[in-house]
């Protein structure tokens, strides 16, 4: 495996694949991070920051992340399809090595990713100056909450970017669960429909709220409040991520050329 | 004379049709054997079949002595070089890197990497994209990782495709030294008659998958000394075919 992960290292030469998904997180990045922090309205901000982020982000995260995975695994797989290369690597190794190894590598670009976002976020967050000290107990069950997800979504993109030569498919069928995941996003009165999708994880793992927010009181009275987390959704996590892997490497290994 | 390759009654099915039905070939050792048919004959889903790209209906496969089955496929294919089809290789790598992917899947000695450049003459050119070569040159670096574990088979798809006429007849007096200089049995398909009748020592005729002759290449000349070869090769497959 050490052997096919230093060609997976070789491979990603001059392919950049490293900076798209930069370029992917540092978009989710300003999404995430605009907002005002100076300005007279920005006391609750301030006050509440950490907690704010822990609230608000996971959507943000529901819309970045799949994207970059989407993007990644296209990259990766790409460039065996368009050299026609499987043939040539089937012949030296087993099919389902050269799936693991692309999937780890394409696994490990992506945690990474993630990790900078998470750094990213606590750094901005001391930086403009959020009341006391960050919640590290709490943003690392953040980190393991997008990580989850991410790794979900992973395995099916990089399984369909396997299969099928035209990354197109692949892609559409990622945009297609990130509008249908930030969609059950915003009906929280169904938490069924956020488990039953791999795009409504990044939802359905949240677990700070907002309340005593409305439109008349804005956050006068607001406050944020651990959530009840569904262990569904923890579940589906699992059953996905195992279901996605084996299903995407039995069709590799029995993919004729 | 002893057999590198030996299929028995070979079948691929693709839904209703039969690419290539009850197929019994034999390869010996250290000869060129020309698989030769029309296009669709079935030449390449036979070699893919051979290399395990593709899962036969029915028959069996022989390769150095043993039936190949999905266990001990690796440890065959070890042996084995190939080049289908198109060539394979990673347009944004350089024909260096190219190589060093399978000269480091294979455990293979860096050196290997220098020899195979050198034989397809690609070693000026090996730091250049290989997004950037002619189809030629591409051909000639599938030949080059082909040929990188200077394997004891070497199953050569339609090698001359793509390459001018000096670059046609360089790749036939390569192919046709490997035995000799390397102990390789080499398989080439092509549905170029002439391609085959200049190269190979053995030849296999295939028509809608069936084999229609195989036998050494001089007793094929020799079974009607009427006829041309070209009219021998018509009058077994029943097709037009490039001379």
């Amino acid at each position: 495996m050490i052997r096919l992960l230093k060609c997976e290292l070789i491979k990603m030469r001059r392919r950049y694949v490293f900076l798209s998904l930069l370029a992917v997180t540092a978009a989710g990045l300003v999404f995430s991070l605009y907002g005002d922090y100076s300005g007279p309205g920005s006391g609750f901000t301030i006050k509440n920051g950490w907690l704010l982020f822990l609230y608000q982000l996971p959507l943000v995260n529901g819309i970045f992340f799949p994207i970059a995975a989407a993007v990644t695994a296209s990259r990766l797989a790409d460039a065996e399809h368009k050299g026609s290369a499987f043939k040539q690597l089937f012949a030296a190794e087993k099919r389902g090595r050269i799936y693991d190894a692309k999937l780890i590598t394409g696994l490990v670009t992506m945690l990474l990713s993630v990790l900078i976002y998470w750094v990213v976020i606590l750094v901005f967050g001391i930086a403009v100056g959020f009341e006391g000290e960050p919640p590290m107990g709490l943003y690392l069950r953040y980190l393991a909450c997008i990580a989850a997800p991410t790794a979900v979504i992973y395995f099916f993109q990089h399984g369909l970017s396997m299969l099928f030569k035209n990354q197109a498919a692949s892609f559409f069928a990622g945009v297609i669960g990130t509008f249908a995941g930030v969609f059950s996003m915003f009906l929280p009165q169904f938490p069924a429909l956020r488990n039953s999708l791999p795009w409504g994880l990044y939802g359905a793992m949240q677990f700070i709220g907002l309340f005593g927010w409305t439109q008349e009181t804005r956050y006068e009275f607001a406050y944020f409040e651990m959530m009840h987390t569904e262990p569904a959704a923890y579940a589906a996590a699992a059953v996905y991520a195992a279901v996605f892997y084996a299903l995407g490497k039995y069709m590799f290994c029995r993919k004729e050329i | 004379m002893k057999e590198t390759v030996k299929t028995h009654s070979l079948t691929k099915e693709y839904g209703a049709i039969e690419c290539v039905s009850r197929l019994d070939m034999e390869v010996h050792e250290g000869r060129i054997y020309g698989f030769l048919g029309p296009n669709g004959a079935g030449k390449s889903t036979t070699l893919k079949m051979l290399l395990g790209l593709a899962r036969p209906t029915h028959g069996e496969i022989e390769i150095f002595g043993k039936r190949l089955t999905n266990r001990n496929r690796l440890g065959i294919l070890r042996n084995i070089g190939s080049l289908i089809e198109s060539p394979s290789y990673y347009g944004h790598l350089t024909a260096r890197e190219n190589l060093k992917i399978y000269q480091t899947i294979l455990g293979l000695p860096e050196k290997n990497i220098d020899k195979a450049l050198q034989i397809v003459r690609l070693d000026r050119q090996q730091g250049k994209k290989t997004s950037a070569y002619s189809l030629g040159m591409k051909q000639r670096l599938g030949l080059a990782s082909a040929l990188l574990s200077f394997p004891k088979l070497l199953i050569l798809d339609e090698p001359t495709n793509g390459l001018d006429p000096a670059g046609i007849q360089e790749m036939r007096e390569l192919i046709r030294s490997l035995p000799e200089q390397y102990g390789m049995t080499v398989i080439v398909s092509s549905h170029l008659l002439s391609e085959i009748d200049q190269m190979a020592e053995d030849i296999g005729i295939i028509a809608n998958g069936r084999m229609m002759y195989q036998g050494p290449l001089n007793m094929l000349h020799e079974t009607d000394r009427s006829k041309t070869l070209e009219e021998i090769f018509l009058s077994l497959t029943g097709k037009d075919v490039s001379l």
